[in-house]
């Protein structure tokens, strides 16, 4: 009985594991292979597809082509993320430690955006920046900036659009991790006679590392594979991102082999990029909660 | 084709004093339902029998005539009925509307009326190649697409005929379509015997621009000049065969007889334009909104979406530019394997009785394919209505028609090659 | 709120104001900060809701033309809406149940017990959040189209269901990590077994992070619309039907579901906070 009880006990949380990892590895795992299988089909649809090996000048062939966008979704996404990071980091201190009763109120703002669809959010966006829209329209008027200049349509504003976007993913980690900071780690740097620059350079701020890594890898990441922002704040040829162009190779011109290639660069980068930046930061709380 | 245009006449008489844009809105309105009025009472004073094949007489100069059942020799098997449901994918806002909410539509509403099936209409064709995407995969395999009736532009539509998706319209249960069909339309090369498609409405392409902005323009070349008035708020389509034709004519060359070289030199054209900073964007429907907000003020347009566009922006002004313009057809398509093949047949023979052609066109402002439908608007009692059947975008005149030209049809690797440079321009 | 400074004949030169606007700015500058974030914060959202009282002459609802509450008098108003929000809130609904029970179950076991390979579970649970929608919603396009499964609402659904899972592990396990367990040994030593313990005592202990990361999958999963794109086929969902309609002009009535959808949320909230604080009240 206590043997059974024993045995009983060891298999139970693979129990609990198999159902959620099952849906996982069939619904993830397996897309996963099927694509990187897909990125060595020549052919077409209609035509049918074809395995080969040979077929790896798939990949040669979709880096040399599409590098400029590859260039691009980087700058772009390492842009607002920084943008991000520099309108989350403020924010959220001042929610952690001048925060007082209003902390979850405030919170809440913060992640009230969530609430809409998010599309609406960057419709609402293209709305405000229109050429003579609420934005410009008055600024215009008051004869502060040509007629001819424009938000839309440029970097900037698909920068700003996406660095609006992942505000919440960076503000609520930092928070997290400011919030668990000792405040009397903060008060035993002052008793050593450290100004308040030093404390935070010193001691706040590296503790808060693990929510600013973990804030700029949900930022980062997801940026680099946007294409909503691309398409409806950015409009133009010279904005389109890896993003779009996986979309339109997947959707409009049905190339699966190509889409395939890029998409699996992109994941091969997003790790690379992530080993990286972890070892700079010389933290690897990724896994374990610092979300 | 892409981007349709309508947009719902809205409402309120109180609007009227205050904007005579609205206030011809308000006309509008009455003309749609002057044109319902003319379009069911035509139909009801022709026929009120149950026959599928009566058709409604059109005006006096054209020659649609009523194809009596036979019954005689008709196949002895049962004869095919109604089904309770059509699933109808179109364009959007490529129908006529009432001003109801949700809106209905007269002519699907009429259909209904007579046959007692209920069209299941949707506005899911927003783009030849995604919505190809979708039908795709079904049609390869073999299995039905879910859908019994497609709208897709001649290129498109040549393309699913040439692989052999499309089901062969049985032309005995078509009698309107086969009697009203324009010649202009009849013996294409991809359906030499006029049974595997039905034209639903064609249009132009040419230049559409905000007058008061840009000036009067009627030159391609204005779109290649960067002249600070427009400079930076042009837009192209990002449909291939409408820039590119375009692009062609501007250089001199023919759309009909396009060759890699000329096209691979006119896509090198359109870098030259979206480099310097001239064009803004290659956009399908969205251009529309662009102009009328202001965001844009030049490009190259599809001809009803600018006269739609007028009421909102009475600014704006479509001209076929002095180099051409291209001219494009959109089709109706049996898919294979479809559940209603039947009833779909009925609905296209529904939709080529002038009366019908005519409300639908009359809302849609394109070109209509079916003979009689212009004696029908200008029979209209709606003085605005009437006023339709001379405009030269709706009912092109000759002269016209001698400057527009079609697109030749492309061979699959020469399609792919072009998407392919296309979408490197787009930055795609 | 001005600071005491010495300030000796200070009329004639103003290092008073400069320091005294020193002083303000590091006392409540981060207050005007934060006030203004929140500001930008909301402004696409004040947007929304403003222009869903509007009447628009075009199609396009982008310039303020008059206050109406026609749209909210007929939030269905628009061709096809009906049908997509539905279709959105059941495949939120559903999609919402699985998930949360498939990872609240994963979140148990990654918490409560130590086994052969909790590491690598860690690191996979933790992959699809890391990869971009566009990859996961390609891949499963990729997948349905080779095995030849037509792509409907029911692939929008798993893939729904996959995304979801891990948000939820992820906010059930930091809700688990600081469980008390002494409550659950006290109720063992008490005579409970395993399995009335977790009904009786875990389970409504940590309901609340369950409804937290439920809540969670379901904003996820009404809002989505990369991975829905990719994997719809034919169906259209709320966020595909705004995506569908804004090259025409945005029916002022989605603005009003948005809207909607919203208010839904944030009472949400409101309401689970009000509830929390009276649970710890009593």
């Amino acid at each position: 009985m206590g043997a059974q009880l024993r045995r009983y006990r060891f298999v139970v949380p693979y129990l609990l594991l198999a159902p959620g990892l099952l849906w996982l590895a069939v619904y993830y795992v397996y897309p996963a292979v099927q694509m990187f299988i897909a990125s060595f089909w020549s052919g077409s649809l209609s035509q049918g597809y074809t395995f080969s090996l040979s077929n790896w000048t798939t990949y040669t062939a979709a880096l040399d082509r599409y590098q400029e966008q590859f260039i691009r979704s980087i700058v772009f996404a390492g842009l607002a993320t920084l943008l991000t990071f520099a309108i989350s980091f403020p924010l959220a201190y001042t929610i952690a430690f001048r925060g007082g009763r209003y902390k979850n109120l405030l919170l809440f703002l913060v992640i009230a955006p969530f609430f809409t669809s998010f599309l609406l959010r960057v419709i609402s966006w293209r709305t405000i920046l229109g050429d003579d829209g609420l934005l410009l329209g008055p600024i215009k008027g008051a004869g502060l900036v040509p007629e001819d200049f424009r938000l839309l349509a440029t970097p900037l504003a698909v920068i700003t659009g996406i660095a609006y976007n992942f505000l919440p993913f960076m503000t609520l980690p930092i928070y997290v991790s400011l919030e668990k900071i000792d405040r009397r780690l903060l008060e035993a740097g002052q008793d050593l006679y450290a100004s308040p620059f030093m404390t935070f350079r010193k001691v706040t701020f590296p503790l808060a590392l693990p929510g600013i890594f973990a804030g700029t890898l949900l930022t980062f990441i997801p940026a680099m594979g946007d294409y909503v922002n691309a398409e409806l704040l950015g409009q133009t040829p010279s904005t389109r991102m890896i993003g779009n162009v996986i979309q339109s190779r997947f959707l409009t011109n049905n190339d699966y082999p190509t889409a395939a290639a890029l998409s699996f660069i992109l994941m091969a980068g997003i790790l690379v990029s992530v080993a990286v930046y972890a070892r700079l930061l010389g933290t690897e709380e990724l896994t374990s909660g610092a979300v | 084709m892409i981007r349709r245009p309508r947009f719902a006449a809205p409402q309120e008489e109180q609007m009227s004093e205050h904007d005579p844009i609205l206030g011809r809105r308000i006309t509008r309105r009455t003309m749609l339902q002057g044109t319902a009025l003319a379009g069911v009472g035509a139909f009801l004073a022709a026929c009120g029998t149950s026959g599928q094949s009566a058709a409604p007489t059109p005006g006096p100069s054209a020659q649609p005539t009523v194809a009596p059942t036979d019954a005689a020799t008709a196949p002895p098997t049962e004869k095919p009925k109604p089904s309770d449901v059509l699933n109808f994918a179109n364009w959007p806002l490529y129908i006529d509307q009432d001003e109801g909410s949700p809106p209905k539509s007269p002519t699907l509403e009429q259909f209904t009326a007579k046959y007692g099936t209920k069209v299941n209409y949707a506005e899911a064709v927003n783009d030849n190649d995604q919505f190809f995407g979708t039908i795709q995969p079904p049609l390869q395999a073999g299995q039905d697409t879910g859908w019994d009736l497609v709208v897709l532009t001649d290129w498109m539509a040549s393309r699913v005929i040439r692989l052999g998706w499309v089901e062969t319209i049985d032309t005995a249960n078509t009698p309107n379509f086969t009697a009203n069909e324009s010649d202009v339309y009849k013996g294409v090369p991809w359906d030499p015997k006029d049974n595997l498609r039905a034209p639903w409405q064609s249009g132009m392409t040419g230049l559409g621009f905000d007058e008061s902005v840009t000036g009067a323009l009627t030159s391609l070349a204005s779109l290649w000049t960067a002249d600070p008035r427009w400079k930076g708020r042009v837009w192209m389509l990002s449909e291939m065969r409408d820039t590119v034709g375009l692009t062609l004519l501007k250089m001199g060359k023919k759309p009909e007889d396009v060759t890699e070289a000329e096209a691979t030199a006119a896509f090198a054209e359109i870098t030259k334009a979206v480099d310097a900073g001239i064009v803004r964007s290659f956009l399908g429907n969205d251009y529309k909104e662009g102009l009328v907000k202001g965001d844009l003020v030049l490009g190259t347009a599809w001809s009803g979406d600018i006269i739609q566009a007028q009421l909102e922006k009475d600014t704006l002004k479509f001209v076929i530019p002095d180099e051409g313009g291209v001219l494009w057809t959109d089709n109706m398509l049996i898919p294979k394997g479809a559940q209603h093949k039947y009833t779909a047949e009925l609905m296209i023979d529904w939709v080529y009785q002038p009366a019908i052609a005519a409300q639908i066109a009359a809302y849609v402002q394109y070109v209509s394919p079916v003979k009689g439908a212009k004696e029908a608007i200008a029979a209209s009692t709606d003085p605005e209505v009437a006023a339709l059947a001379t405009n030269p975008l709706m009912f092109p005149d000759d002269a016209t028609l001698a400057k527009v030209h079609i697109f030749r049809a492309l061979t699959e690797e020469e399609e792919k090659s072009f998407n392919d440079q296309f979408s490197t321009v787009m930055g795609n | 709120m001005t600071a005491p400074t010495l300030e000796p004949r200070a009329a004639a030169f103003r290092p008073g104001v400069g320091r005294r606007l020193g002083r303000w700015l590091s006392r409540y500058g981060l207050f005007v900060y934060t006030g203004l974030a929140i500001v930008y914060l909301m402004l696409p959202i004040a947007i929304m809701i403003l222009f869903s009282f509007n009447k628009p002459v075009s199609k396009s609802n982008f310039a303020w033309v008059q206050f109406s509450l026609d749209a909210w008098l007929n939030p269905f108003g628009a061709l096809g809406l009906e049908s997509a929000v539905l279709a959105s809130l059941r495949i939120a609904f559903v999609s919402t149940l699985v998930a949360t029970i498939l990872g609240t179950l994963i979140g148990l076991a990654l918490t409560r017990y130590t086994f052969r390979g909790r590491g690598a579970t860690n690191l996979f649970i933790f992959l699809p959040m890391a990869t971009p929608e566009i990859v996961l919603g390609a891949s499963l396009l990729t997948m349905f189209v080779s095995i030849g499964q037509p792509r409907n609402e029911l692939t929008i659904l798993i893939a729904h269901i996959m995304f979801n899972i891990s948000y939820v592990v992820v906010t059930v396990r930091a809700r688990l990590t600081g469980f008390p367990r002494h409550l659950e040994e006290a109720a063992m030593d008490l005579g409970a077994t395993e399995w009335v313990t977790f009904w009786k005592v875990t389970f409504p202990l940590i309901f609340p992070g369950i409804m937290a990361a439920a809540l969670l999958a379901f904003s996820l999963s009404i809002d989505d619309f990369v991975i829905t794109n990719f994997t719809a086929g034919q169906t259209v969902t709320f966020p595909m039907y705004i995506y569908g309609s804004y090259r025409i002009g945005v029916p002022v009535q989605v603005n009003v579901i948005g809207t909607i959808i919203f208010l839904t949320a944030v009472g949400a909230v409101v309401v689970s906070t009000i509830l929390q604080r009276r649970d710890r009240a009593a």
